[in-house]
């Protein structure tokens, strides 16, 4: 039984069983996560819709590692996610998957190329960088390049547009190559047209071969995905 | 990596490390300030303090021991002992000018003295000090007050062709001076019943010069610039060099003899750099102060023949003064002396109690105070700067705050805690060292123009915080230490680091889902 979970679970890149979930807001016990269960293959690209505060980006947050379920566990590539330790968690974030966020988050102090780039230094060392700081910086330039933003590299965020930053908080997910790309709402707040160039963004990467879950409310960009799953009451249904 | 590209980019954006920065600074240079300017105090009053009383002392009571150039001998044989020589002293009366003060009388062996306390560079009148002063305000005055220019040129003359030092070397009298003397004693009869039963120039055997401190005439003054006029010496006038002396005989037994009064001619002046010193003592020869305080070698009366009975009593003096060589300090040499006092005790049964006493112990009064000042002043300065240590704390807090979504999104992009905590701690060093090498800077800047910030402070607003007619240095020391400056400026940044300890921490603490929710 628990070999042949295990074997289900290698065929997916990343997979989530039986997540719970309990916030505490004053007396009230909120159960966001009941015991969801998810599960990813290479190249696919799921959309999880549900109700504002349905607990969406929370299961994003568990997927990515970035937050600890109270109950279940997540799977990466046959791995038990919450079993990493001495820093190899962090890492997991850093390599292997890749947040966008609703509000893109860009740190305002760095330009677009260094927003870019701090996802690729967090990953090494302050001896390892110059080793690979050259390539890294190719690689920065040209995916910003990509994203249409070559003549922005030196900006800071507050001299871009919505669009223009959400591609930068894209390229920032890029920079590692990771095999998951967690996106939430990452189309919530721009308007209709900007929305429409990053789900374009999210096709071609899709379309690359990158596997993508990306959380929204919007039936409208779920429908680009290869599959909808929608959250509710705590669990998740097709 | 991403710690120092943020910690730089933090560094330039914002205004609150700026503060930060500027807080650490003035704490950094006042510590510095203060601590230099007392250090230099303390290192003044002790180049004059080992200047003025050797390295280690030798010392008896007011009766003296004998057999003192025995101990000098022996002394100075040993390899630790640059010089010894011995001093007889006294307390006495000085009369000057119609004025009588008590003062210190010590009879010295000029050529002897001189190696062991830097004796030939205290006579002011003969310093290079004295040469260079005459001729910066010759040239300061220009030629814009011809009557000054010359009053200058002719005091410089007066003591460039005088050899005041040689005849401070040997307490003798310029050839011209007796002649002078004694027609102004014949001119003013008045002035030689004033000395009353004095008798003059008889008795005084290894010269009848005296050196006086340079305080003790009580027209000397010091100008603004801390000088002492050439013009209120008693070396300028006939009557005014003039000196009587009266000392108190004090027998071996402790028992006083009859007060003997000796008529002198003051032949220079001595600065130490010591006001206490300067102000009540005056030198005059060994030999003569010796005979005049009966502490001379001499033949034993027989009290019941009434005749002399062929025995000799040796000379007693008060003091050995001994300089170290290079290298030896005065604890090591205040041991190897005392080892030669027990054997010297052994040999000679009549020498008595001796104590050998280092300088800084014959100090310990005026350095301590000074050593103690500036401890306490330095300390209470560091406690002023704790508070802009709680600022850096509270600044940084503040930055913490303010950057909390940030630590979230680098949390996300999968930075440790530790890096986290890395950044602020990072944020703090980098403050801690622009803050205190500017510190240092500014430091460096007011400590070394210190004489000409508070000149141009007299001259633009009237406030004078040194007076160097009160204080006894001419200028404000303003010396750095190395030592002390990187203790300072390393505790400064040390402390920087710890104040943001606290908000480094709380920064590694935070949940990265509630930070990136931080609004």
């Amino acid at each position: 039984m628990v070999a042949a979970t295990a074997k289900k679970e290698v065929e997916c890149i990343l997979a989530a069983r039986d997540l719970h979930k309990h916030y505490r807001m004053g007396e009230e016990d909120l159960h966001v996560l009941a015991g969801v269960e998810i599960a990813v293959k290479p190249g696919e690209w799921v959309a999880v819709l549900g109700a504002s505060g349905s607990g969406k980006s929370t299961l994003l947050h568990l997927l990515g590692g970035l937050d600890r379920p109270d109950q279940g566990q997540v799977w990466f590539d046959g791995q038990e996610v919450f079993r990493l330790r001495g820093g190899r968690l962090d890492r997991y974030r850093n390599q292997h998957v890749g947040f966008v966020f609703q509000f893109y988050h860009l740190l305002p102090e760095l330009t677009a190329l260094e927003n870019v780039l701090i996802g690729a230094m967090v990953g090494t060392t302050m001896w390892g960088w110059p080793l690979i700081s050259r390539e890294k910086r190719q690689q920065a330039t040209d995916l910003l390049e990509q994203l249409g933003l070559g003549e922005r590299l030196r900006h800071r965020p507050n001299k871009l547009s919505g669009g223009e930053r959400q591609r930068v908080a894209i390229a920032r997910a890029l920079v590692n190559n990771p095999d998951v790309l967690l996106a939430d709402e990452p189309t919530g707040n721009l308007d209709q047209k900007t929305g429409q160039q990053i789900l374009e963004v999210l096709q071609s990467l899709h379309r690359a071969g990158q596997s993508i879950v990306m959380v929204t409310h919007d039936t409208r960009i779920a429908a680009a995905a290869d599959r909808q799953v929608t959250l509710e009451g705590g669990r998740l249904r097709a | 990596m991403y710690k120092l590209l943020l910690v730089l980019r933090y560094l330039r954006r914002k205004l609150a490390p700026m503060f930060a920065a500027l807080a650490v600074t003035l704490c950094t240079a006042m510590v510095i300030i203060v601590s230099s300017v007392m250090g230099g105090f303390l290192d003044m009053f002790k180049v004059a303090a080992r200047q003025a009383s050797s390295d280690v002392t030798v010392e008896s009571g007011l009766g003296g021991f004998p057999h003192y150039e025995e101990l000098v001998k022996r002394l100075e044989s040993l390899p630790e002992v640059a010089g010894a020589t011995a001093v007889v002293r006294s307390f006495g009366l000085v009369r000057l000018e119609g004025n009588t003060n008590g003062v210190e009388i010590m009879g010295i062996d000029p050529g002897g003295y001189d190696k062991v306390s830097d004796y030939k560079k205290m006579l002011y009148w003969t310093s290079d000090y004295f040469v260079k002063w005459i001729e910066d305000l010759k040239n300061e005055q220009g030629g814009a007050n011809p009557q000054e220019q010359q009053r200058l040129e002719e005091g410089a003359r007066y003591y460039r062709e005088n050899d005041f030092r040689q005849y401070a070397m040997q307490f003798e009298i310029p050839p011209g001076w007796r002649n002078a003397r004694a027609e102004n004693a014949g001119e003013s009869p008045e002035a030689g019943a004033n000395t009353g039963g004095v008798s003059g120039a008889a008795d005084t055997s290894g010269g009848p010069g005296v050196v006086l401190g340079i305080a003790v005439s009580p027209y000397q003054r010091r100008d603004e610039k801390g000088q002492y006029d050439f013009e209120n010496s008693p070396l300028r006038s006939a009557s005014s060099r003039e000196v009587v002396v009266t000392v108190l005989p004090v027998t071996k037994q402790g028992g006083v003899l009859e007060p003997a009064v000796r008529k002198m001619i003051a032949v220079n002046e001595f600065k130490s750099g010591l006001y206490e010193i300067d102000k009540n003592r005056v030198y005059v020869a060994f030999d003569f102060l010796q005979k005049l305080l009966k502490m001379d070698s001499h033949q034993r009366f027989n009290e019941e023949t009434g005749n002399l009975s062929g025995e000799m009593v040796p000379g007693r003096a008060h003091r050995v003064m001994v300089r170290a060589k290079e290298g030896v300090t005065s604890e090591q040499l205040q041991q190897r002396v005392e080892a030669e006092l027990l054997k010297l005790g052994t040999d000679y049964e009549d020498v008595g109690p001796l104590l050998a006493v280092t300088w800084q112990e014959a100090h310990q009064g005026l350095l301590g105070a000074v050593e103690k000042e500036k401890l306490m002043v330095t300390f209470l300065f560091a406690v002023v700067s704790v508070v802009a240590y709680a600022m850096i704390a509270v600044i940084f807090y503040m930055i913490v705050m303010e950057k909390t979504r940030d630590i979230g999104v680098l949390r996300a992009l999968g930075a440790a805690r530790e890096g986290v905590a890395g950044i602020f701690l990072g944020y703090g060093l980098a403050i801690g060292i622009v803050g205190s090498l500017l510190g240092l800077f500014l430091a460096a800047e007011v400590v070394w123009n210190i004489n000409e910030i508070q000149a141009l402070l007299a001259r633009t607003v009237g406030f004078q915080m040194w007076n160097p007619e009160v204080y006894y240095f001419d200028r404000i020391p303003s010396q750095l230490n190395p030592k002390e400056v990187t203790v300072i400026v390393g505790t400064a940044i040390l402390a920087s680091v710890l104040g943001a300890l606290v908000p480094a921490i709380a920064a590694a603490r935070l949940n990265p889902v509630e930070a990136l929710r931080y609004e």
